[in-house]
């Protein structure tokens, strides 16, 4: 068994397989709607074609099958779906293979949004965000990096500037206006 | 001349600066001296895997407001990264709707910003606008330098060099967006790899995904570092010398991945670096120390070449 297979031992499938019976509790009528509303198309319309997981980079991989993903959706099972892990590499293939034009991709964008909202965050999200609000940037600056950049004659990074002061705040406002700091907890790294 | 602004990202200036100086060295003095500056004011673009990924509204008000600054100077976006690509160009395409480009304009008012596109200039009393355009190096490369001139600056022989050409997913999808190239088959970064003089050749699978994309790379590192080991293996069989790529994303999964299965590695370069390399550039200045693969197998051939 490769990494990638163990770092995904508890897979989706297994899941469902461990489990067997899945009631009628476990079921959210109201899923396809909430996917819809964070931008995903209706997964209700979905063939079931399997053209999604054909062409898939992570599917070839790890127990993860886009087109189960949308079947799920289609039953409404919440837990399963939001339950995995975030691997869709958004490469877009699905979407330019798929008949129905569901794209799938968007589909795990929208799951993604539902997750978070349910407090399943995953802490990439928060330090990406707070390099943004911090540098103005989602990567770290390195001080090893920059010595290099003036090895080279290159100028200081532009976010070191003592005039990017004033776009760090307005970063700051703009997250602060839609809530995003809230909804991903970095409420003290933003000062309005 | 197309007036264009420079977005470098994040990952080029603080990971990899030998792009971000090939760049202004290929696209500058030395180079075809085309007409682009610096915006000091943009930020991240913001990247997709994160912030598209959980909140679209914030995503389109970071990204409007990084256009608003080129719509402003009245340029052209020009991007060195297929993630910023993808990004600013999926929101110019959601400002086109006024809905969407009222509900950002509502918030930009907060810090004192307004999207409107570009206005078109002479078109009579009634102002049209049009969206910031947002064009990728390779694409400005091969339209606006052409490879005409780009064979005609190569100077330093690369014939014997042997190039894995990557794209990156976010080059070519989703065509909702991207037009650049053609999605199944694309060749610009191969014609302009020939028009360096070297050898751009084949391999199994050339269009796959490196790994890194979508907060794979953050979230399971050994999902996207697995996927990157059977590119590698497929441009290793096809006897390449090096990757190049139009993406620092891929180039960082490619330069960083590659230390988890193998020994030495195959040297990877952004697209950028490869031309100045034609061009007669110092190799010094290319900054391959900050890379995590050694170039010297590839520079030890050229000097042998």
């Amino acid at each position: 068994m490769g990494e990638a297979e163990k770092t995904f031992l508890s897979g989706l499938h297994e899941k469902l397989v461990e489990e067997k019976v899945i009631d009628e509790s476990q079921l959210d009528p109201g899923f396809a709607k909430e996917i819809a509303k964070y931008g995903g198309k209706d997964v209700m319309t979905c063939l079931q074609c399997g053209n999604c997981t054909g062409v898939c980079p992570i599917s070839l991989k790890i127990d993860y099958k886009t087109r189960s993903i949308i079947k799920y959706c289609q039953f409404g099972l919440r837990t399963y779906t939001l339950g995995t892990r975030w691997v869709c590499a958004t490469c877009y293939r699905c979407y330019e293979h798929c008949p129905a034009d569901i794209n799938p991709a968007e589909v795990m964008i929208a799951l993604r949004h539902i997750a978070v909202r349910e407090g399943n965050i995953p802490p990439f999200v928060k330090i990406a965000a707070t390099n943004l609000v911090k540098y103005g940037q989602s990567v770290k600056p390195d001080p090893e990096i920059d010595k290099i950049r003036k090895e080279l004659g290159l100028d200081e990074v532009h976010s070191k500037h003592p005039e990017y002061k004033t776009v760090l705040r307005e970063i700051a406002v703009l997250i602060h206006a839609t809530k995003y700091d809230k909804l991903i907890g970095i409420e003290e790294e933003v000062k309005v | 001349m197309t007036p264009y602004a420079y977005f470098f990202g994040c990952v080029i200036p603080n990971r990899y600066p030998g792009v971000e100086y090939s760049v202004r060295w290929v696209c500058g003095k030395e180079g075809f001296d085309l007409d682009v500056k610096d915006i000091n004011e943009f930020s991240c673009c913001p990247v997709p895997g994160i912030f598209y990924s959980t909140d679209k509204d914030t995503w389109l008000l970071l990204a409007s407001r990084n256009l608003t600054l080129a719509q402003n100077e009245r340029r052209e976006i020009l991007t060195v990264c297929n993630g910023c690509l993808t990004s600013l160009l999926k929101a110019t395409e959601y400002l086109q709707d006024p809905k969407n480009m009222g509900k950002v304009n509502r918030t930009l008012a907060q810090v004192g910003r307004k999207y409107t596109g570009i206005a078109k200039k002479g078109e009579g009393k009634r102002r049209v606008f049009e969206p910031v355009k947002v064009r990728h190096y390779v694409e400005v490369m091969t339209k606006e330098v052409g490879l005409e001139a780009i064979a005609a600056r190569a100077k330093r022989p690369l014939k014997n060099i042997r190039v894995a050409v990557h794209y990156g997913c976010h080059y070519l999808r989703p065509t909702e967006h991207q037009t650049i190239d053609d999605p199944n088959d694309p060749v610009m970064i191969d014609r302009i790899v020939e028009a360096c003089g070297a050898t751009s050749v084949d391999y199994e699978d050339k269009l796959d995904c490196c790994g890194a994309g979508g907060g794979v790379r953050s979230h399971v590192v050994e999902l996207a570092n697995s996927l990157t080991q059977d590119k590698c293996t497929n441009i290793a069989a096809a006897g390449a010398d090096c990757i190049v790529t139009g993406c620092p994303f891929c180039l960082l999964q490619f330069d960083n991945a590659q230390k988890t299965f193998s020994k030495d590695g195959i040297p990877v370069m952004h697209i950028s670096q490869l031309q100045a390399l034609a061009m007669g550039i110092d190799p010094i200045s290319l900054g391959f120390d900050t890379h995590h693969v050694s170039a010297h197998s590839l520079l030890r051939k050229l000097r042998g070449a």
